[in-house]
């Protein structure tokens, strides 16, 4: 047996981060290192989009019958730069991809938080526990995993839209889309932690902590937690494309956030009634940026998830 | 075996009731039945009559134990929409969407696997390479964005193919087909290509690695030791192992599929399933969508149940859940 196999973990301090293996790692892959720069600058755009944006696209002031529709480079009526042209609303298109992108990454990321804590939560508790409320989450969990958590999505959102009345459902529509992504992803996490907890459930540490007299919720979200946020974080990566995607696609259907919001699902859904008078831009612009940021974001999970486990490296 | 089908069994009865509880509470708790079905010159006893007449004034239970039985002799309610019954129009919409299905599976079968086998063969070739590279940007495409790419390349640009419809159909008896008229059939390859495209993706990854375990497996090693040829190694022993998952996988997804012609039929404003079931969360049509969803529980519980019952039968060892990781990896 070599010494590593007994070795204790190393501690990394934040300072030495960079000279750890994931650190190296990623500084050796130009694939991780172009999909994190892509992916900060998109969400750096949509975080300031209020000051980025060339053009306020909430304001009515904006939108410009006249200029609806021109090809990206066009001047406007009143000398306006339109780069990426304009929308039907007479909108300049770039300013409307970056708030849509705003949009799109506020509820993709919402909602995969809120999906991985339901599920660290419910998996830390039913791995721990066990007994009756593990089998009954894990058979909650079997079952939904049967169906596509798209399927799930489109029909939460759309029961909800029959339940409650038009406009108090586009007050609510971006939350009942964040409830209904979270809801068909929590699975996941559920499982995953789930199957980590009954392993770290034995280890020494939890007996030693046990022995000291700490109760069982300490145990578990301040023990165990930490040892079990590896995968999570590798799963919550990747789901954060998927929710994106899924998003734009309900977005797309007409069912997801109200149609006055620009998301960057909804601004192709409008551009998609244009595309027969050649007028592309406006649903293959936003079209792109979508599938540069899910791109990114995957490749990045991709990464981690390669370089969190100890069965790839070496 | 047997309490496994149990269990098994039970769990499929609970996902069906639970579809048609919500269901029933769709129907029972949005808007009023009564005001739906009778006129405006309704009198005020004439509404109490009706409200009689439909049992809305028994119990809960026994109104859910209606609304069940009701499901079960085929009784799905008729659409505020179309004033069709339910259940003629979800069997009317059925061929189109049971046929985009198949042509979807069909097209991404056919190239996924002589793609993934090949790029597990040269696996160290550009072309290889560049294949995975592909690969991974289809799983980050949206399925719509497929969609419209392709209208704006085959439909706009090149006036090639038809953007929407079925094109010409022809009916037998309850099934209508777009398989044999030409115009049918040419309406069929933009749609099947954009519903397939993501499956095929996922066949080629797991075709490549599955092959590329099973090339590192001791009968392969001991089936060259014997002197067969490179031919009689990869298709006759390799590929033939590899199948077994792939086979089992295909038959998963074909719930994805479904669901994901949901999408793919909005954009090519396919009349199928899809389509309606989109439009009947747009109008508010309170029984098309409560129809829908007891008709999706009952078919993906059952198949899946099926699914199950297969794999026990066949090999005890595998398990869904298993099965499902390694195609994620």
């Amino acid at each position: 047996m070599s010494m590593e196999h007994i070795a204790p973990k190393r501690v990394v301090a934040p300072e030495r981060w960079w000279d750890g293996d994931l650190a190296y790692d990623f500084r050796h892959s130009p694939v991780a290192i172009i999909a994190l720069l892509v992916t900060v600058l998109l969400v750096a755009a949509a975080a300031g989009a209020p000051w980025i944006a060339p053009y306020d696209v909430m304001d009515p002031a904006n939108a410009n019958v006249i200029d609806a529709r021109l090809p990206p480079g066009s001047l406007g009526m009143m000398g306006q730069h339109y780069l990426l042209g304009t929308d039907p609303q007479g909108r300049d298109m770039l300013s409307a991809v970056i708030f849509g992108l705003r949009t799109s990454l506020y509820v993709g990321g919402v909602s995969v938080m809120l999906a991985a804590l339901v599920g660290i939560v419910l998996g830390l508790i039913a791995g721990y526990h066990g007994g009756v409320f593990d089998a009954l989450i894990m058979r909650i969990a079997d079952i939904q995993s049967s169906f596509p958590a798209i399927l799930i999505a489109l029909l939460i959102d759309g029961v909800s839209r029959t339940l409650m009345d038009r406009s108090a459902h586009d007050a609510l529509a971006t939350t009942v889309l964040i409830v209904a992504i979270a809801a068909s992803f929590w699975v996941q996490y559920a499982r995953t932690v789930r199957g980590l907890v009954l392993i770290e459930r034995d280890k020494d540490y939890v007996l030693a902590a046990k022995v000291t007299g700490i109760g069982p919720l300490r145990i578990v979200f301040q023990h165990i937690r930490p040892n079990v946020l590896g995968p999570v974080l590798v799963i919550a990566t990747i789901n954060l494309a998927l929710a994106i995607l899924t998003e734009a696609t309900l977005s797309f259907l007409g069912v997801g956030v109200p149609p006055t919001t620009p998301s960057l699902g909804s601004l192709v859904r409008v551009g998609n009634e244009f595309l027969f008078s050649g007028d592309w831009w406006i649903s293959v612009i936003p079209g792109a940026v979508l599938v540069l940021l899910s791109l990114a974001v995957n490749l990045l999970g991709d990464w981690l998830r390669d370089a969190l486990n100890p069965r790839l490296s070496g | 075996m047997g309490s496994f089908f149990v269990q098994r069994l039970a769990q499929t009865i609970v996902v069906v009731l639970a579809a048609a509880l919500v269901s029933f509470a769709l129907f029972r708790y949005v808007g009023d039945p009564v005001n739906n079905m009778v006129g405006q010159a309704a009198t005020l006893a004439d509404r109490e009559a009706m409200r009689r007449t439909l049992g809305l004034d028994d119990p809960v239970i026994l109104q859910f134990l209606h609304f069940l039985r009701d499901i079960l002799s085929g009784d799905l309610g008729v659409s505020y929409r179309f004033g069709v019954p339910v259940g003629r129009l979800l069997l009317e919409r059925f061929p189109a969407t049971l046929e985009l299905s198949l042509c979807a599976m069909l097209v991404a079968t056919a190239l996924g696997i002589p793609l993934g086998v090949w790029s597990a063969l040269h696996r160290r070739s550009v072309a290889s390479h560049v294949l995975m590279m592909l690969s991974l940007v289809g799983v980050a495409l949206p399925t719509f964005l497929i969609g419209i790419v392709l209208i704006l390349i085959f439909s706009v640009w090149l006036g090639w193919l038809p953007s929407f419809g079925r094109g010409t159909t022809i009916a037998f008896g309850g099934w209508t087909t777009g398989f044999l008229t030409p115009g049918g059939l040419k309406a069929l390859i933009l749609p099947s290509l954009t519903l397939g495209l993501f499956q095929m993706t996922l066949i080629l990854r797991l075709v490549r690695a599955e092959m590329l375990d099973v090339l590192r497996a001791d009968y392969i090693k001991f089936a060259r030791a014997r002197g067969l040829t490179d031919r009689a190694v990869y298709y006759r022993h390799a590929l033939k192992n590899t199948l077994v998952p792939v086979i089992t996988i295909i038959g998963l997804q074909f719930g994805n599929v479904f669901a994901f012609s949901i999408i793919v039929e909005t954009v090519f404003q396919w009349p199928g399933l899809g389509l309606l079931v989109i439009q009947s969360i747009q109008f508010a049509d309170v029984p098309l969508l409560a129809a829908y969803l007891v008709m999706i529980a009952l078919g993906f519980a059952l198949v899946n149940l099926a699914v199950d019952l297969l794999y026990a039968a066949i090999d005890p060892r595998v398990r869904t859940g298993m099965v499902q990781a390694r195609v994620r990896a």
